[in-house]
């Protein structure tokens, strides 16, 4: 049953956070992601969402708010630590978290009758005690 | 007198994956000092209690939740 999945393609599906110093103009942040995006020689060009500035839930070293990007792209796994070493040297990186996203793997997403049957096998108490 | 079992809230929303972006829906299941509530509390299934567990701690990290709440100074 468990067959041993032998991975054809080589390349794996990533999510980056970075969180960006918001003091840094919005002209030279994209400027910067830009560039530290063209690193990892990407065959198709990242996705990249913007949240823009955000308050921190805390304190990092002297920041209290941040300029958040999401980047999802394709990659081989041995080009990160590479890519991770310039992120770390990035003054202007307060912090990142690259992530695998390959979620969507998995089992397809519930169906509405799913989601009904279930709710009728556990339903009649709709108490919240706490 | 057992208590019937709640139905898990992550699958009544129609999630599959918890994800550690999603700060608001996070901060339904962390405790007012900022830690992670027990299924017990929440009926939230053991497998997207696994899942909400690794995303609170990557949406930590990403200050995007607290480590702990209501700190002063």
């Amino acid at each position: 049953m468990a067959k041993l999945k032998i991975r054809r393609n080589p390349t794996r599906r990533y999510e980056a956070v970075y969180i960006v110093d918001s003091a840094i103009e919005d002209a030279a942040i994209l400027e910067k992601l830009d560039k530290l995006q063209s690193l990892l020689n990407l065959a198709a060009p990242a996705e990249i969402e913007h949240w823009g500035r955000r308050q921190l839930a805390y304190k990092i070293g002297r920041h209290e708010t941040g300029y958040y990007a999401i980047a999802r792209f394709e990659t081989a796994p041995a080009v990160l630590p590479e890519f991770e070493r310039a992120l770390k040297l990035d003054d202007g990186i307060i912090r990142y978290l690259i992530s695998l996203a390959e979620h969507e793997l998995g089992a397809p997403k519930l169906t509405d009758e799913e989601l009904a049957s279930r709710r009728r096998a556990g339903d009649d108490d709709d108490d919240d005690e706490d | 007198m057992r208590r019937q079992k709640k139905p898990c809230p992550i699958t009544e929303a129609g999630i599959r994956y918890v994800d550690y972006k999603d700060d608001r829906l996070l901060a339904r299941f962390i405790t007012d000092y900022g830690k992670i509530l027990p299924s017990r509390l929440s009926g939230v299934d053991a497998r997207h209690q696994r899942q909400l567990s690794k995303a609170v701690k990557k949406a930590r990290f990403l200050a995007l939740l607290p480590y702990v709440k209501g700190q002063t100074g």
